[in-house]
């Protein structure tokens, strides 16, 4: 009840943010929609017509993908950073419920909270271009839901690196290249990458939406790497953030003056 | 079981932060004990630098001593950590724990949620709170739109909110204005009385303190230097003060007497009229002072026992003089 409260909570607060700086949140889906229009025209002006329409389903999907690995993973680290400079980190570490549990659940709300918003893009994006994808929910969401546990993972990292590190808004900007870089690689460039958070997950979701591959026509052993991907990930990166904030809390970094 | 009970209780607590960018370590907290019982309303006294904030962050589990133990009703902080943070909340320095963005409504239910509250559950509370700290008409205000003083109350009101045994505030009346620091101690004080919670008060300000804590823990370069009642240090050092004021001025010879047989005296002249103020180590003293006056007949007007404040106090316990007064007290 207790988890559930804080949950409830956090995706208060993540829907507040949202409608009272109404103005930031629009300015951000333009930014996501043009950077998309610009990959558009560029796939229609350099690019092979014969594979246009494929080419351009690719980018729909990794740009969606890209999207939700920012709002999960980038944006918590830009959201600790804040925190403990303005000095509220502090407080919400005196949280009985620890600070693990209210950063998983604003993991979970920031997902939630931006779940309309890429359905939205989706849409857009498919209008805008006249490729319709395949949208086969009951095939997409086990896959959806295995991704996102892994890309918690990663978020909690990269938040327990920004408890730790000062300087980390550097990488932040930089990460969001590395974000774009995992979605876009396609896995038959480099077999390897399956492994990483979400790769795999993203490689299926394609599968799905432009070659309309059903639930029953994945092999179980695709599952099986999403689902240690999942299990692995989200423990490596728990664990990782409980180690950082021992160090924070060794060494007085729970608030940046 | 003893009828007071201990609720908080600090052990030899030791904390050194590391230099940035060199491998010196700055000495914040050396050795500090002490007790705090239920209901409670204990200062921290001491200079900037003294390693208050230091030890306030250890006993909310926000840093982790060097070595040391805290236990808070009996649980301790370290091995149990959460579930000594239930006991416990806190307002830490400055106005910068609050969500600016939020509104002060907001910022209770958020802070209430992230502790596993529902708004429900806290409904009630909230809007009691709000009238206690009058701000029910800010209640739907952003907090950076509010004053200092106001967003320090709603800091205080977000500690109320957790509903726990014991609340430490670091530094509560620092930057605010005259007017709000007085409204800020009220409102300090009917919480301790009205709530019945145990609160530590850490600040650098020995008028806050006195104005009001029962005990205070004085604390300089890192280490305890007492810990005493207020009233207590007050009363030992008052009945050594005296102002005696005369009814003429006095003669070279008496000042050079003076000056010999009371070192630290005081010697203020006006045109018919000049003031003596001594300490006395012993009462009996007195008459030698008397005596003083005495050779040259200078009328004795009125003796007053000087009202020492807190802050002299403070700097003769600092700078150690306190060691003969706590031989002569015990
Ligand atoms: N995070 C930190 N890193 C390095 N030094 C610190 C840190 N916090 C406090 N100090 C140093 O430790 C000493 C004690 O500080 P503090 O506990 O804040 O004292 P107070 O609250 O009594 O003013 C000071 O010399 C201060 O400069
Ligand atoms: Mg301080």
């Amino acid at each position: 009840m207790q988890g559930f409260n804080l949950l409830k909570a956090n995706i208060r607060m993540e829907y507040i943010e949202y409608k009272r700086y109404l103005p930031n949140t629009i300015a951000m889906l333009l930014t996501f929609y043009i950077i998309f229009i610009g990959m558009f025209a560029g796939i229609q002006l350099i690019g092979d017509p014969t594979t246009q329409d494929s080419n351009v389903q690719f980018v729909i999907v990794n740009y969606i993908f890209w999207y939700l690995a920012m709002i999960v993973v980038n944006a918590i680290g830009w959201q600790i950073t804040n925190e403990a400079t303005q000095g509220t980190l502090e407080q919400l570490s005196m949280s009985p419920m620890g600070i693990w549990r209210i950063m998983l659940a604003r993991l979970i709300s920031s997902t939630i909270v931006s779940f309309l918003i890429i359905v939205a893009l989706l849409y857009l994006s498919m209008l805008t271009t006249g490729q319709w994808l395949n949208i086969d929910i009951i095939t997409i969401l086990p896959i959806l839901i295995l991704t996102l546990i892994s890309m918690f993972g990663l978020g909690f990292i990269i938040a327990g690196l920004s408890v730790v590190l000062k300087q980390i808004q550097a990488f932040l900007q930089i990460l969001q290249f590395i974000l774009a870089g995992l979605t876009f690689v396609p896995l038959t460039v480099a077999p390897f990458l399956a492994y990483f958070p979400f790769v795999k997950g993203v490689d299926l979701v394609r599968a799905v939406m432009i070659d309309g591959v059903t639930l029953s026509q994945i092999r179980m052993e695709d599952f099986m790497i999403l689902g240690f991907n999942a299990v692995f990930y989200f423990f490596i990166g728990l664990g990782i953030f409980l180690l950082c904030e021992r160090v924070a809390m060794k060494k007085g970094l729970l608030a940046h003056y | 079981m003893d009828r007071v009970e201990t609720i908080i209780e600090v052990q030899n607590l030791k904390k050194s932060y590391r230099k940035r960018k060199s491998k010196e370590y700055i000495h914040a907290v050396t050795d500090v004990s002490f007790k705090v019982n239920q209901g409670e309303i204990v200062g921290l006294l001491g200079p900037n630098g003294a390693g208050k904030t230091t030890t306030i962050k250890m006993i909310c589990g926000l840093l982790i001593p060097d070595s040391g133990t805290i236990t808070i009703n009996g649980i301790n902080n370290q091995e149990k950590r959460l579930k000594a943070l239930r006991h416990i909340s806190a307002v830490l320095e400055g106005n910068r724990n609050l969500y600016w963005r939020l509104t002060v409504r907001e910022n209770l239910e958020y802070f209430a949620g992230n502790r596993g509250a529902s708004r429900k559950e806290v409904a009630q509370q909230v809007d009691e709170l709000l009238e206690t700290f009058r701000l029910q008409e800010k209640a739907s205000e952003l907090v950076n739109r509010l004053s200092r003083g106001m967003q320090q109350k709603l800091a205080i009101a977000v500690a109320m909110l957790a509903d726990s045994d014991v609340i430490l505030l670091d530094e509560p009346t620092l930057g605010l204005d005259v007017e709000t620091s007085y409204e800020v101690r009220d409102l300090l004080r009917s919480i301790a009385n009205d709530y019945n919670r145990t609160i530590i008060i850490s600040s650098h300000d020995m008028d806050v303190i006195q104005d009001i804590c029962e005990r205070t823990v004085i604390i300089n370069g890192g280490k305890i230097v007492t810990d005493d009642k207020v009233d207590n240090l007050l009363r030992l050092f008052e009945v050594r003060a005296y102002t005696i004021t005369l009814g003429g001025v006095l003669s070279e010879k008496q000042q050079k007497l003076l000056k010999l047989t009371f070192p630290g005296a005081e010697y203020k002249e006006d045109i018919n009229q000049s003031s003596v103020g001594v300490d006395l180590e012993k009462s009996e003293a007195i008459y030698d002072l008397f005596d003083i006056f005495k050779l040259e007949e200078t009328p004795v007007e009125s003796i007053d026992r000087k009202s020492i404040n807190f802050e002299e106090i403070f700097m003769k316990i600092v700078k150690g003089e306190m060691d003969d007064a706590r031989v002569q007290s015990s």
